[in-house]
């Protein structure tokens, strides 16, 4: 019965998310991350690969050295998704957006709906890409993966889901805390600050809690073979997944509750 | 019909809404007068289910906000002209309100045309002026040609023609049988426009009635010209009046009535060159109204400003 109005509510936040400077600049900027910082960080293995340690050499892969540019687009996705929202909180415009669905988990539902696929296509693409320009630029000095190869395909697929779920950890965010300036800052204390935290652990907590860290789940969700102390890839999805699913029904029960 | 029953909103320590209940006909245009900080726009959000109250509900059509399934269908309404994000155009404002009630792009043309803003739909909102920004906020509430139309001040920053332009459409739009609610601070504006009003101090409903009812219920001054002031002055004070220096050698008298001033008058048989009764101006009565549920009164000295 309520499908007609979240296909509506879709709608709506569709027109919203395309009519807004700030998403073609996000993903302008997550392209470049991606595939700009690909080529160079492809390029400066190559160059360096004959003087590599043979260790280095012997544990080299290809696949997510390729794809490290995620790991900065991370914070452009991030964006896009906290803007989604704060934008509203701060021009008073979540009041229209209320009055015109009152529902409120719709609003939520339909902004994890646009934001996650559009979000999750744009970043597979990418991904593939860099992925792609990566292997090119490495070809016949250092060695290569195709998609064929083992966890290949995966790695690359699931490069492009990390960044579409770190998009809705954004909006999720933005959601609680509601001003632009703060989520942002929390959500970068999130992949920056807490990874350093884990640092300063005692080294027998460090190899249980450093992989639940959000951007080490994305090195596991876009390595091909897991390294010792992390998950592999498919058990680090779902626990990234789980983050993102408990802060949208936190933010979810929130908005219900909170005057607009 | 909107009715609001025994709503109260605190607002952590502040009370801005005691148990406050009316109900706004249907097919009329309401005032809704109160002082500032009195509750008019707590209210208003109230009623478009934005703001929960601690107790009691207002209703449209004897529904809660969040009971509408389509509720631009139902209900319009322009809280505060500048709440739009302003990096996106009009035209593209009024599109994605329409896409979430299922309402066609050419209504969107439409409202567009109504409030004449056609020229600029393809301008970032945040661009522009006032006036421009409440001719949209009208577009928008009159997206799904909804029976029941809110306006919180709509008159604010206005200049004299949009004020006009704004009247204007009020009466189109109660012509057309719509229901109207349209909070103010200005009394006089209430009486150009309003059919009734409702009048609120410090979040408790204070009385309703038409603009003339509440200024006829008023107390009215009167203005007293005689050849022996001093002596007609004695004889009103000892009636009960009370008595202050009028314009031009003139007596204003309070509490007593024209009436009651002339037969005193005859009775002491002093000739009277003028009698007469002051109506109380819109303010005065708003001001008297609401006098003892006002937050913020300023100094007797600061008055008439
Ligand atoms: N979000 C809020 N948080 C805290 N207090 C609030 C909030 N909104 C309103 N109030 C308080 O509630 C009271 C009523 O405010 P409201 O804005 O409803 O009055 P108003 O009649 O619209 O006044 P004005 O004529 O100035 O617009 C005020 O004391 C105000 O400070
Ligand atoms: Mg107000």
């Amino acid at each position: 019965m309520s499908e007609p109005t979240v296909r509506a509510a879709v709608r709506f936040e569709w027109v919203k998310f395309r009519t807004v400077r700030s998403t073609p600049i996000g993903y302008a900027v997550t392209v470049l991350l991606t595939i700009g910082l690909g080529i160079l960080i492809t390029f400066a293995i190559r160059s360096h690969w004959h003087t590599m340690d043979p260790i280095a050499r012997f544990a080299f892969d290809p696949v997510s050295t390729s794809l490290a540019g995620t790991l900065f687009a991370q914070f452009a996705v991030g964006v896009i998704g906290i803007l989604f929202i704060t934008s509203e909180y701060a021009s008073g415009s979540i009041r229209a957006t209320l009055a015109a669905i009152p529902q409120r988990w719709r609003v939520v539902t339909a902004k994890v709906l646009v934001l996650g696929v559009t979000t999750l296509i744009v970043s597979e693409v990418v991904v593939l890409a860099a992925f792609l320009i990566g292997q090119r630029i490495y070809a016949g000095v250092v060695p290569t993966a195709t998609l064929g190869g083992p966890g290949v395909a995966r790695s690359v697929i699931l490069g492009g889901a990390y960044l579409a779920l770190l998009a809705l950890l954004g909006l999720g965010l933005g959601l609680i805390i509601r001003h632009q300036s703060a989520a942002i800052s929390v959500y970068t204390s999130l992949l920056l600050i807490v990874p350093i935290i884990v640092i300063i652990l005692p080294s027998s907590w460090q190899n249980t809690v450093a992989r639940f860290e959000p951007s080490a789940l994305g090195r596991s969700m876009m390595s091909v073979t897991p390294s010792s102390n992390m998950f592999s890839a498919w058990p680090a999805t779902t626990v990234l997944a789980i983050y993102v699913a408990a802060i949208l029904v936190v933010a979810t029960v929130l908005i219900e509750r909170r005057d607009a | 019909m909107i009715v609001v029953d025994h709503v109260t909103k605190r607002y952590g320590h502040t009370v801005a809404l005691r148990d406050l209940s009316f109900e706004v006909p249907a097919g009329v245009i309401t005032g809704f007068l109160g002082p500032n900080g009195s509750g008019k726009s707590t209210t208003m959000r109230v009623i478009m289910g934005l703001d929960a109250p601690q107790q009691g509900r207002a209703t449209i059509n004897g529904k809660t906000y969040r009971e509408l399934s389509s509720p631009l269908h139902e209900v319009g309404a322009l809280l505060d002209a500048k709440s739009v994000h302003p990096g996106r155009t009009a035209r593209n404002h009024l599109r994605a309100m329409a896409a979430s009630n299922g309402i066609s792009r050419s209504r969107c043309d439409d409202v567009l045309e109504f409030v004449g803003l056609t020229a600029v739909a393809n301008r970032r909102v945040g661009e522009f002026s006032l006036g421009m920004s409440q001719r949209l906020g009208i577009a928008v509430a009159l997206l799904g040609d909804p029976g029941v139309l809110l306006f919180d001040e709509p008159i604010n920053g206005l200049d004299p023609e949009g004020i006009r332009w704004i009247r204007e459409v009020f009466r189109t739009l109660a012509a057309e049988g719509r229901t109207i609610l349209v909070s103010s601070h200005l009394m006089s504006e209430m009486a150009l426009t309003a059919d009734q009003v409702i009048v609120i101090g410090r979040g408790s409903f204070i009385t309703r009635g038409t603009v003339d009812d509440l200024t006829s219920a008023a107390a009215q001054d009167v203005l007293v010209r005689s050849q022996d002031n001093a002596r007609l002055a004695d004889a009103i004070s000892a009636a009960g009046g009370t008595t202050s220096p009028g314009p031009g050698g003139s007596l204003q008298v309070a509490v007593l009535d024209a009436a009651t001033v002339g037969q005193l008058a005859l009775r002491e048989s002093i000739a009277l060159s003028e009698l007469t009764p002051v109506r109380a101006s819109l303010e005065d009565v708003f001001m008297e109204l609401t006098a003892s549920a006002t937050d913020y009164t300023s100094s007797p000295g600061a008055a008439d400003v």
